[in-house]
């Protein structure tokens, strides 16, 4: 009994002077918290044997080794996040809204809006007018679905159709900036010619 | 005889090897232009670019390629021109390795080096816009990010 007590009080002692082994090892440490509108997005860890997804807000993954695959996320107490991250968090600056973004999804293979859409572009082009902006960027894209040259020009048409409408609506041309990218870059990930709605939009940016 | 001229053939190699890469070094700085504004500032923090510390005050431009350090008491927030939120916790230091914004010309990317300590990010336009092109990189890690707020800690060194 003696001898045990003194091994624990030894050990004790040998963590406080050397502030013992599993303080010691170098670790990152990452963990995904809600957007302020409540959204949650993905986090992807990777090191040089794997990687993992974290798309569980206050879910996080301890990295110690990069020559070892992360482990699976795990639920991080919210003291922790606090005590840990308090004076980054309140560091952060307030959300500034220089820009606007709205996402507008058209129909399968058209240059046709969604219903929900339709009414959101009367939105872009008020915000447009209140905001008097003269920097308006229309990004056209589609899923991964066909071609890629055929998608390229399915996506420049349909962000023409936006700008069109908007000029048609007395907002200057000069004040538009268009680009296309086809299925390059989907919002979604996908594998090829999967159809996927949320992948068939423009983008309107309103600085 | 052999030997030395491949020694001279590897040193004036290695010389080569050294002016390229300051000119690589030097180049992107010398585009100098604000990626971030600084918004919050508590205690002591710093910005380190091309040698040189400038002390963090609000409205103080961020360039890529500079390094920010906290105190131990220090803390410091960003606003990135693409409305990405980044601040730092105390004794913290990363660098701004790549912030490229170029909505004519569809060019998005941002890389920051995460050197030790505690940061808070919140995505911006660019991780809307551009998914994939948004990197934090740790000693152990590399960071995907995805449109989100995370927060990270680095024991560093």
């Amino acid at each position: 009994m003696k001898r045990w007590s003194s091994l624990v009080v030894g050990w004790i002692v040998f963590c406080f002077l050397t502030g013992c082994a599993t303080h010691r090892t170098k670790r990152d440490l990452i963990v995904l918290l809600p957007d302020p509108d409540g959204k949650v997005g993905a986090i992807t860890v990777t090191t040089n044997a794997d990687s993992q997804v974290i798309d569980k807000p206050g879910y996080g993954i301890v990295v110690e080794d990069p020559n070892k695959a992360p482990a699976a996320p795990k639920p991080i107490h919210e003291n922790e996040i606090k005590e840990v991250f308090g004076q980054a968090l309140s560091a952060q600056p307030d959300l500034s809204n220089r820009f606007l973004l709205f996402i507008l999804y058209f129909e399968n293979d058209t240059t046709k809006l969604t219903p929900e859409s339709k009414a959101l572009l009367s939105e872009v082009l008020k915000n447009i007018k209140s905001r008097k902006s003269n920097e308006v960027y229309i990004v056209g894209h589609t899923d991964l679905v066909g071609r890629e040259a055929y998608n390229i020009d399915l996506s420049s048409k349909r962000a023409r159709h936006v700008r069109d409408w908007l000029i048609s609506n007395s907002i200057t041309p000069g004040a538009l900036f268009v680009s296309y990218y086809g299925k390059s870059r989907p919002l979604v990930s996908t594998k090829d010619e999967v159809p996927e709605p949320r992948n068939r939009r423009v983008e309107v940016i309103v600085r | 005889m052999k030997r030395v001229c491949l020694k001279i053939v590897s040193i004036s190699k290695a010389i080569i090897f050294l002016l390229v890469s300051t000119v690589a070094v030097v180049s992107p700085a010398d585009a100098s232009t604000s990626v971030a504004i600084v918004k919050k500032v508590s205690g002591s923090a710093a910005i380190v670019r091309q040698g040189q510390t400038i002390r963090a005050t609000h409205g103080l431009e961020v360039w890529e390629s500079d390094m920010l350090r906290t105190g131990r008491n220090g803390s410091i927030g960003i606003l990135f021109n693409d409305d990405t939120l980044l601040s730092m916790g105390p004794g913290s230091v990363l660098v701004i390795d790549e912030f490229v914004f170029a909505p004519k010309q569809g060019k998005f990317s941002i890389v920051i080096k995460m050197v030790k300590g505690t940061a808070a990010y919140l995505s911006g336009l660019i991780s809307k816009l551009s998914p994939d092109s948004t990197y934090i990189k740790t000693p152990t890690a590399s960071i995907g990010i995805r449109g989100t707020k995370f927060v990270i800690k680095v024991e560093g060194e």
